[in-house]
């Protein structure tokens, strides 16, 4: 397999080091990477498998641990729990300025935030200080339930942000997605903008991704009650759309397989994940509000939590950055 | 007026450390809070010794020390770096960013790791600026 050149020129500080590609869209490439973390979902091993991206402009990683309020908070009787905080401050500061050396001889740039807060604010925060082009998040532990009744923290996430979020998951009984996750994308495409961004986002990955599988599903319920000519007319439409998405990435040079599947899109893109070996699902998300999400459901957000596969979700695009 | 020391840390605590230990020696202290804001405030304010931390938001401190190490008019000022970060792994994050294609930078002159006692703090500051 043979890509297009890439010229990697470089600067007279060696603090930066620069793809020349003119057709990659600018505002979709990920130089600094925001890492939230709260060691136990995410550890180093995690952040390594990454460090990939470098090929494709990384060059700033961000670590984030947020204590979450409701543990330190003012209680009665108790206060505000200082000792509690100090503890898990420095225990964060250790973890982190030891991962910080391994990326500072790598020559990474690193930078950190030990917060108290809500962790959606708090990463949203993070994002508009450090203009971060990328969220790492581990994820949810929360059952369906809770999350009903709480929120979930990667729909808030969604909501509050503009830039990409990867909700990482090392798979170990994945083998063939172990350690690059932007080797094989599958990019489960609705036609919404933010599934066309998506496109954009994996065509700057060039230099990360040897093949990317394009899906569409189309639903169960809008062929019912078709003829059997109608239900072929709409798996032929899709076809030829998902042709000339592939088409965008074969000629930025990345190999691309289009396929059509019917049914429920949650069950369909987790079945096309495993039948396509991918290792990253990558969704356009949509900037539901959250008793919209809660009420109706979402298929990002069910990839996001529940599929074994990590998963990439790009927003669309919106007026404002970061928070 | 005393001499004047800037103290570029992202934590409050130890920027309150530092500037007591600077005030109590009979220093000017000056602050920022990260990386860039310490660049600027050092084009702006010209100390006399930086105190720089260097795991910190927006800015490292390994990237303002290259770039005041790179800098024509601010290759000079002198740089006490306190910092949770080793020495050893500071020098070789500097030699990787001189082997991607950077100039090569000096070594720092003084070097403390974290946690520092007020006393050894005030025998560096006066060492590099009397």
């Amino acid at each position: 397999m043979s890509w297009p050149t890439i010229s990697r020129k470089p600067s007279g500080d060696g603090t930066r080091a620069t793809y020349h590609e003119s057709d990659c869209p600018m505002d979709m490439r990920i130089k600094k990477l925001l890492f939230v973390t709260k060691f136990e979902e995410l550890g180093y091993d995690a952040l390594e498998t990454l460090l990939s991206l470098r090929k494709a402009f990384l060059e700033h990683i961000v670590f984030l641990y947020v204590i979450e309020r409701d543990k330190v908070a003012m209680q009665r009787g108790v206060g505000f729990k200082r000792d509690e905080a100090i503890r898990q401050k420095e225990a964060a500061n250790i973890r982190f300025i030891d991962w910080a050396e391994r990326l500072f001889v790598q020559g990474m740039e690193v930078g950190v935030y030990i917060q108290i807060g809500s962790l959606a604010a708090e990463v949203a925060k993070a994002v508009q200080k450090e203009e971060a082009d990328l969220v790492v998040i581990g994820r949810s532990q929360k059952s369906t339930l809770e999350q009903f009744y709480s929120g979930s923290t990667v729909t808030e996430l969604i909501r509050r942000l503009s830039v990409p979020v990867l909700v990482y998951k090392p798979a170990p009984e994945l083998p063939f997605a172990m350690g690059k996750p932007f080797d094989r994308p599958l990019l489960a495409t609705d036609w919404s903008p933010a599934s066309m961004r998506a496109v954009d986002f994996l065509i700057n990955m060039k230099p990360l991704i040897q093949e990317v599988r394009v899906v569409h599903v189309v639903d169960q319920g809008s062929i019912e009650g078709s003829s059997a000519m109608q239900a072929q007319k709409a798996r032929k439409d899709a076809k030829q759309r998902l042709e000339e998405v592939c088409a965008r990435f074969e000629s930025a040079g990345i190999p691309a397989r289009s396929h059509v599947y019917v049914g429920d899109p949650k069950e369909e893109i987790e079945k096309a994940l495993r039948e396509c070996q991918a290792t990253l699902s990558v969704l356009g998300s949509s900037a539901k509000t959250n008793w919209v999400e809660r009420v109706i459901g979402s298929t990002p957000r069910h990839i996001a939590e529940k599929s074994f596969f990590p998963t990439l979700l790009i927003p669309p695009e919106r007026r404002s950055n970061g928070g | 007026m005393g001499k004047r020391v800037l103290v570029v840390d992202d934590d409050p605590d130890v920027r309150l450390f530092n500037t007591t230990v600077l005030e109590e020696n009979g220093y000017e202290p000056l602050e920022a809070e990260n990386g860039e804001d310490g660049l600027q405030m050092i084009r702006a304010e010209q100390p006399d010794l930086v105190i720089l931390d260097v795991l910190m938001p927006r800015q490292s401190g390994i990237r303002l020390y290259r770039k005041l190490k790179t800098h024509a008019e601010l290759k000079n000022v002198k740089v006490l770096i306190v910092s949770g970060i080793t020495q050893k792994a500071f020098l070789r994050s500097q030699q990787a960013l001189t082997e991607f294609g950077g100039t090569p930078v000096p070594e720092p002159e003084f070097y403390l790791e974290k946690p520092v006692e007020a006393d050894v703090l005030a025998d560096h500051i006066k060492k590099a600026i009397g």
